[in-house]
């Protein structure tokens, strides 16, 4: 299906400038006996990535990310998601750099950080990149102002200086009161915060988060999961964002690239990826996906230039999930407009097709 | 037996009927070809002169750095001799119970004050301070080549399998067999004692910090590292810091081996410290003294054991430092105002009535129940021992048994075995069969005089069933090696020995961990004995059962049970009692009282734990074969006493060696069996 112009602006409204602040081209990631030698040799054999994967397994090698490609904006909220053993984690560690990939070129804000020394690794870490863990990943034996504030600490920073700095993320996490408390004394959903708030104390610009919202029950999920978006609405950080959970990624997600067995079947929007499953795995995934809830009207919008439409006005916006402009449209059947809130008209949709978007699945 | 049924057999049926074939056909020859049984002697490589020859080459080329080394060390033992010498007790007790106070408050500092206040009156206290002076110098020098030891390899894979393997074999080497080339590096005197005990206490703690640093949760690793610290600050400031309580533990044990290791090294040339006063009263049979001295060593050991363990707790509280310079205070006022009249610790023998009253009343014991005490050992020497040792065959005269063993009662005693074997086989049990017809064979011959290529194929059988052909090919070599060297008959009286204790200590820690698992009560009061018998020092063991039994194989089996019996204890409650609650709920659910619930659900879940525990129950019974050859053993151990004596190193190492090879074997094939039985279980 074509894009639409709406999306089509908006994606290069969040690209913002020209380079991408990640992109990887043909990322390859294999585990096993002398991997990268194999790596190279079966990628001079074979064409496709396909056959490549094949020759590597046969090897008994696993190729744990295969050929990946794909550049994130600048700002922009990037969800890999993928069930278990699929390669999301491999891939934003080749991304951060905590496995050094097999083959491939990663660029972070253009710099090219796979053929980067060591220092120079040391130094982005310090001022560029944050990540946040499954499991938290905090420092036991800190106490949380003193896990917060660790990023400044292997800088150099002075005690005073970043115990007051690491004091404001940890009110912004909403944690103030707990400084020094030991990880141990926390619950669950307050371990995370300090890894939030240790990942953004050294003003990182691009964000890995691992997983970090899996280890938490459902209802702290949720909880957090909103407190992340409030932040980053605040920060406007370029991120990376790894989940298991559909839900999770359609609620946060600018993007979302879906992988499997090591490979990313398709990248898109939330709208996209519900709307448009390139194949049953991905169709899977959103089966159980209630779709009027996650598409919007922008997405089946057509362009007004083109597309006449009737006299009846529902109010339809097309920030409107698909549900909510359904029941506005109950009984009409002519084309109706889109509008933005000031009134000036942005699309045009039939009712019938806002119907038809909701059952895709049962066409095919 | 065909070929069909031939094939259809399991591994462990095989090998079984593999080793009983050589046995049967080595007994059957035994008459005509005689180098079958006992390994000819022409056939023997001097290998033990030869090695001798070499490493005291090598050791010469080394000396003048060693005796450079050495003389550098004796300065800070001076140094520490001197300290512990001058301080006035009050103001060392007083130290020792603020400290005690800090790390466990009221309790461990109760503990401190008893325990110096017994080493006072005992009278030993200037030897107890010398012996403290030695592990206060070898301890931290201990640590730091642990540490960094086991941050080496942490930092560098590639060091790191050579590191354990190199870790495994000290912990298997006995600890007298190093004492030897020690002696001829360093010379006598003390230096040597300290240096072997910093030898001694090093792997522990490269075990532990290796492994606490492994251990530390890999995304703490990773956040470490994109908090953009250098490898540097990774691991002096994360990494280390969270691998902090093993490394306590490794603390922990290395302070104990130090205290060990320094109280065996007196049997090489004391100097007026407590292991030579427990060695010298032994000797001249003052067992009043020679208990009041183990006395001390284990007050040592329960004060530093104690409060060392307080550090590797996983919360740990520090109590009102207040208090503890409070003591401190008490303790300089009280030193200070009497001064002049402290005078010298060692005069106060106030305990010696006590020593003295033990050692008669001892006298009187022994005496008064001699027909007793003789009866219950020579009836395990005679039934037991000596039957293992060297056969029914022989072992049963009419002076012991009262009937003379004869080739018809041979015959008879195979056939009954074959008929319970057959029965066993018939009823699917075919390995079970097999192995008691080895065992009865192993029986009619009695150990020490096993023929060479069974032993050579059964151990091989046995390692290829418990960890495949690579371990039976090490068995094979290993063993070999023993073979040509001339030290065959001796590794086999070590093996008779070892392999009795390790089995009384089967069953008896066995049973005693059964009891625990099912008794509460049982466990409250065998644990603390369990707590007891570990943190004793090898050494001390010799004591009571030399008091009542005397020199003899008989005292040496009791001392090595004594040690030995403790981990399978332990491990077969632990196997027992950690059932998950689901398995039992389950059981439960399906209506099993809880004699099946053991025998059906807690023992086959425990089998990998209680494995486990027999193996550190031979590495157990190894270490202390060997301080048992004090006390009149034949076979390894004393021939690393011997070469110890004359400073031979060829024979210390050899003998020191082959220990080594049979601990190893027996490790590994235990592990293996334990490992196979995690994997059948899903663990």
């Amino acid at each position: 299906m074509s894009k639409t112009v709406i999306e089509t602006a908006r994606e290069s409204a969040v690209a913002g400038s020209d380079t991408p602040a990640i992109s990887c081209q043909n990322v390859w990631q294999v585990f096993g006996e002398n991997a990268d030698s194999a790596l190279k040799q079966a990628l001079s054999q074979h064409d496709t990535a396909d056959e490549v994967a094949a020759a590597l397994r046969a090897q008994g090698l696993v190729p744990a990310v295969q050929d990946a490609n794909f550049d994130v904006k600048e700002g922009e909220l990037f969800v890999i998601m993928g069930l278990s053993g699929s390669g999301k984690s491999t891939l934003i560690r080749c991304i951060s750099q905590l496995l050094p990939a097999s083959h491939g070129e990663i660029r972070i804000e253009g710099e090219d950080i796979v053929s980067a020394s060591k220092a120079r690794l040391i130094e982005l870490r310090r001022k560029t990149l944050g990540m946040v863990f499954q499991h938290f990943g905090l420092f036991p034996h800190m106490t949380v102002a003193e896990n917060v504030a660790y990023p400044l600490k292997v800088q150099g920073v002075k005690k005073k200086a970043r115990l007051a700095k690491a004091k404001e993320v940890i009110d912004l996490v909403d944690l103030s009161g707990r400084e020094d408390r030991f990880p141990r004394e926390l619950s669950g959903g307050q371990r995370q915060r300090v890894g939030i708030a240790r990942s953004l104390v050294a003003d990182c610009s691009v964000w890995f988060l691992d997983e970090p919202f899996s280890a938490l029950d459902p209802l702290i999920r949720r909880q957090l999961q909103d407190e992340f978006l409030d932040i980053q609405e605040k920060l406007k950080t370029t991120i990376v964002f790894i989940t298991h959970d559909i839900n999770e990624a359609l609620k946060l997600a600018d993007r979302i690239a879906i992988m499997r067995d090591g490979k990313i079947v398709q990248i898109g929007t939330p709208a996209d990826i519900v709307l448009n499953p390139v194949d049953d795995y991905v169709r899977e995934f959103s089966k159980d996906v209630a779709k009027g809830r996650h598409a919007h009207v922008a997405s089946v919008m057509k362009d007004p230039q083109n597309h006449p439409f009737g006299a009846d006005d529902p109010g339809l916006r097309r920030d409107m999930t698909l549900d909510a402009a359904l029941a506005r449209c109950m009984d009409l059947y002519e084309p109706v407009p889109v509008r933005e809130a000031d009134g000036s008209l942005v699309g045009v949709i039939n009712p019938a097709d806002l119907a038809a978007a909701l059952q895709v699945e049962t066409e095919q | 037996m065909s070929r069909l049924s031939f094939a259809s057999l399991s591994t462990g049926s095989l090998a079984a009927a593999i080793a009983l074939l050589v046995g049967a056909i080595c007994l059957l020859l035994e008459g005509l070809v005689p180098w079958l049984s006992i390994f000819p002697k022409d056939w023997v490589l001097p290998a033990t002169e030869g090695i001798g020859t070499g490493v005291k080459g090598g050791l010469t080329f080394l000396k003048p750095a060693a005796r450079m080394f050495s003389a550098l060390m004796a300065y800070p033992m001076a140094a520490m001799n001197y300290v512990l010498a001058a301080v006035p007790w009050p103001l060392l007790i007083a130290a020792t119970v603020a400290l005690g106070w800090r790390l466990g408050g009221i309790k461990m500092a109760s503990m401190a004050a008893i325990g110096l206040g017994l080493v006072l009156v005992s009278g030993y206290w200037p030897q107890g301070m010398n012996t403290l002076a030695l592990v206060t110098v070898s301890v931290p020098l201990a640590l730091v080549v642990g540490a960094g030891i086991g941050i080496l390899a942490n930092e560098f894979p590639a060091f790191r399998a050579p590191v354990q393997a190199l870790l495994d074999v000290m912990q298997t080497v006995p600890t007298f067999a190093y004492l030897t080339p020690l002696l001829v590096l360093f010379g006598f005197g003390p230096v040597v004692g300290l240096i072997a005990s910093a030898i001694y206490a090093a792997p522990p703690m490269a075990r532990n910090v290796l492994l606490g640093l492994q251990r530390v949760e890999h995304e703490v690793k990773e956040a470490a590292i994109m908090a953009g610290g250098t490898r540097m600050q990774q691991l002096f400031q994360v990494e280390i810091p969270a691998a902090k309580v093993q490394i306590m533990v490794g603390v922990n044990q290395c302070l104990m081996a130090a205290l060990s290791m320094v109280i065996i090294a007196a049997v090489i040339g004391g100097f007026n410290d407590i292991g030579w006063e427990v060695l010298l009263t032994m000797r001249k049979a003052q067992f009043g003294p020679a208990m009041l001295a183990g006395a001390v060593i284990v007050i040592f050991a329960i004060l530093i054991d104690r409060m060392s363990a307080t550090l590797a707790q996983e919360r740990r509280q520090l109590w009102d430092g207040r208090v503890s310079l409070g003591i401190l205070l008490v303790g300089s006022i009280i030193s200070l105002v009497f001064w002049s009249r402290i005078g010298d610790p060692g005069s106060y023998q106030m305990l010696d009535p006590v020593a003295d009253g033990l050692d008669s009343w001892l006298t009187d014991f022994t005496r008064a129940n001699a027909e007793l005490l003789t009866s219950v050992k020579n009836g395990i020497m005679f039934y037991v021992l000596l039957p293992l040792r060297i056969g029914l065959d022989q072992a049963i005269l009419p002076f012991t048994w009262g009937f003379q063993w004869t080739p018809a009662m041979s015959l008879w005693f195979f056939g009954a075995a074959a008929l319970v074997g057959l029965a066993l086989a018939l009823r699917g049990q075919v390995t079970l069969g097999l192995v008691v017809l080895i065992a009865a064979g192993i029986l009619e011959t009695g150990v020490s005089q096993l023929p060479w290529p069974f032993v050579l194929v059964g151990a091989a059988a046995l390692s290829w069933v418990a960890g495949g052909p690579r371990l039976a090919l090490l068995s094979l070599v290993l063993l070999s090696t023993i073979l040509v060297s001339g030290l065959w008959e001796r590794a086999l009286l070590s093996l008779y020995l070892s392999g009795a204790a390790v089995f009384a200590c089967a069953v008896l820690g066995g049973g005693i961990g059964l009891l625990s698992a099912v008794s509460p009560l049982a466990w409250r009061v065998v644990r603390p004995i369990c707590d007891m018998l570990q943190t004793i020092p090898l050494f001390v063991f010799l004591i009571p059962v030399l008091m009542v039994f005397q020199i003899g194989e008989f005292s040496a089996f009791l001392a090595i049970i004594a040690y030995a019996v403790v981990p399978m204890i332990r491990y077969t409650r632990q196997g027992l009692t950690s059932t998950p609650e689901e398995m039992i709920e389950a059981a439960t659910a399906s209506g099993a009282t809880s004699w099946q619930m053991m025998r059906d659900v807690r023992a086959p879940y425990a089998a990998p734990t209680i494995l486990l525990g027999l193996n550190q129950t031979i590495l157990y019974a190894f270490a202390m074969l060997v301080i048992a050859a004090l006390i009149g053993t034949t076979g390894l151990g004393q021939s690393i006493y011997l070469a110890l004596g004359q400073a031979d190193v060829g024979l210390g190492i050899s003998a020191g060696a082959a220990m080594a090879i049979l601990a190893l074997i027996a490790d590994r094939i235990v592990q293996g069996f334990a490992e196979e039985r995690k994997k059948a279980l899903g663990l």
